[in-house]
């Protein structure tokens, strides 16, 4: 590819990215909602750890600063999902039902490349409203900033990995729409199993032994429980590759799921209506 | 006669609404595996009360002055009010849809009202799951506390899952009114609402600060669905911001709020202009 046909790429993939923020733009009440849920979640989770430690110095190995820092992060880092596309309306499901799912594959763009770059603008529009709500959240005391030198870099790294897994999760689930065609509800179980399985709802600390060894078993933590105790210095720097290796090691076996799925789903393009 | 009159049309009502219920499932049942993953859905979905109910037992000893077993009742009968709400009214935070959709004009030429029509357009499976965790998390919360139950305790409890499934109704109805203007921009507050109902209203309001407490209580009343009437259940007044005669009087507060929210969406109704298709 020539310098000036890589160019011409980028430019197209951008011009893709940007749905999400236009769409968005184009709705401020949407955004306004946005703003009071995150903030609403935030505080009540922040109110309910702090009313949990009131005559607790110590639980699960954690302190009140950092069990309060934990769920807080939790909440903001649910932001960087793919976003809900239903009332666009441009959800896999809606495609599927329409019938339009068979334009992605007449584009000169693969759907595979389409698919990965949407979520990308997804993701990160979700950065900007978790930055803004961790820039508040730091500011006002509510999360401490992360202890130590190797903390910080070793949080990105562990998070960017823990990100690339949660997108190739949520590529499976829409990718079942060209078995199942109907992927609501399976949406709604995997985003549970999601939530309680990374530790969104409550930190996996606090749950029992065999639960955490079970889950050691499953990409989940490495999705949200990784990154998120490593940054409270729940798990200490000197364990950082090992933790690192085992998310990289997730993301190379999701990918190939995901591209034998994309390949076998090629095959079997069903139009429902239109 | 009169009497007979409304008799024959209530059972004339609840035939209609059985058959069109019957029909919904028949349709949902087409998407065999949809059907069953929108049962576990509901199950999964409400379970994460009782993750973080299973979490507060194990390592703490109690939230806001209430004991673990007073934390479980409070998000118990929450959860089986919106059990109710869930069976009764779940498609009323559906109408930004069904509105988007154009589905509304052709409830408007059919010779039934349209409110009923809405409430009875789709059957949500998913409220059989949230049946069964609110049953569980009842019988968690029986087990850990030491109540004498009376029989003013046992209506009081049928009356506050009613009365807190009302306001909720009411709420979201009250709420709905907006979608029939912009349903793009209220399905996203239909969400929040639900996410602030179900979040704030599982645990004891005095958490929170009294401003935030005081919001909850008399500007979105999430305080009457289950907090009000678990403080009546177990004799904790102490923190509920308002005296005990009117947490006594909580469960008719659905009823008053539900009232009011369906003349308020009947007059936004006569002004309703067809915006979707």
């Amino acid at each position: 590819m020539t310098p000036v046909g890589a160019v011409a790429t980028i430019g197209r993939l951008c011009r893709i990215t940007r749905v999400t923020w236009l769409s968005e733009l184009l709705e401020p009440g949407r955004m306004v909602s946005t703003a009071i849920q995150v903030g609403s979640q935030v505080f009540l989770t922040a109110c309910l750890w702090t009313a949990l430690y009131a005559h607790t110095e110590v639980s699960a190995g954690l302190q009140e600063h950092q069990a309060v820092g934990y769920a807080v992060l939790a909440v903001l880092a649910s932001r960087l999902r793919p976003l809900s596309r239903d009332m666009a309306p441009d959800s896999f499901y809606r495609h599927m039902r329409e019938g339009t799912i068979l334009y992605w594959f007449l584009r000169p763009l693969p759907p595979h490349r389409y698919h990965l770059v949407r979520a990308l603008g997804d993701q990160a529009h979700g950065l900007l409203w978790v930055l803004a709500g961790y820039g508040l959240c730091t500011t006002a005391g509510v999360v401490p900033l992360p202890d130590g030198r190797w903390t910080l870099p070793a949080f990105l790294v562990s998070m960017f990995l823990g990100q690339v897994i949660v997108y190739q999760l949520s590529l499976i689930l829409d990718l079942l729409c060209f078995w199942t065609v109907a992927n609501s509800n399976a949406l709604h179980v995997s985003h549970f199993v999601q939530s309680l399985l990374s530790g969104a709802f409550a930190p996996l600390w606090f749950f029992p032994g065999w639960f955490t060894t079970a889950n050691s078993f499953l990409p989940f933590q490495s999705t949200l429980h990784i990154p998120l105790s490593i940054y409270v210095g729940r798990i200490p720097v000197n364990r950082v590759p090992r933790e690192v290796a085992v998310q990289a090691v997730w993301c190379l076996l999701l990918w190939l799921i995901t591209r034998t799925l994309w390949k076998r789903a090629e095959s079997r393009v069903a139009v429902q209506g239109g | 006669m009169a009497g007979g009159t409304a008799l024959r049309r209530s059972v004339y009502r609840l035939r209609l609404s059985w058959k069109l219920t019957s029909l919904n499932v028949r349709a949902r049942l087409e998407y065999r595996v949809e059907f069953a993953l929108g049962i576990l859905a509901g199950i999964l979905w409400q379970a994460s009360v009782m993750v973080f109910a299973t979490v507060l037992i194990s390592r703490f000893p109690g939230l806001g002055g209430w004991s673990s077993g007073g934390v479980l009742l409070i998000a118990s009968i929450r959860l089986l009010s919106h059990a109710v709400y869930g069976v009764l009214f779940a498609n009323v935070n559906r109408l930004h849809a069904i509105v988007q959709e154009g589905k509304l004009e052709a409830f408007l030429l059919r010779p039934l009202p349209v409110y009923r029509q809405v409430v009875l357009h789709q059957f949500h499976i998913n409220t059989f799951g949230d049946l069964a965790v609110a049953v569980t998390l009842f019988s968690l919360a029986l087990r850990r506390l030491a109540l004498e139950w009376t029989p003013f305790k046992i209506v009081f409890l049928c009356a506050a899952v009613v009365g807190g499934a009302l306001i909720e109704a009411a709420v979201q109805t009250a709420l709905s009114c907006a979608a029939l203007r912009s349903p793009t921009a209220t399905a996203d507050w239909t969400g929040w609402l639900d996410h602030t109902l179900s979040t704030f209203g599982n645990y004891p309001l005095a958490i929170l600060p009294g401003a935030v407490s005081g919001l909850l209580t008399f500007v979105l009343p999430v305080a009457f669905i289950a907090y009000l009437p678990a403080a009546v259940l177990t004799g904790t007044y102490e923190g509920t911001l308002v005296p005990r005669e009117i947490a006594l009087a909580s469960p008719c507060a659905g009823v008053v709020l539900f009232l009011a929210a369906r003349r308020l969406w009947n007059w936004n109704m006569r002004r309703y202009e067809g915006i979707g298709g």
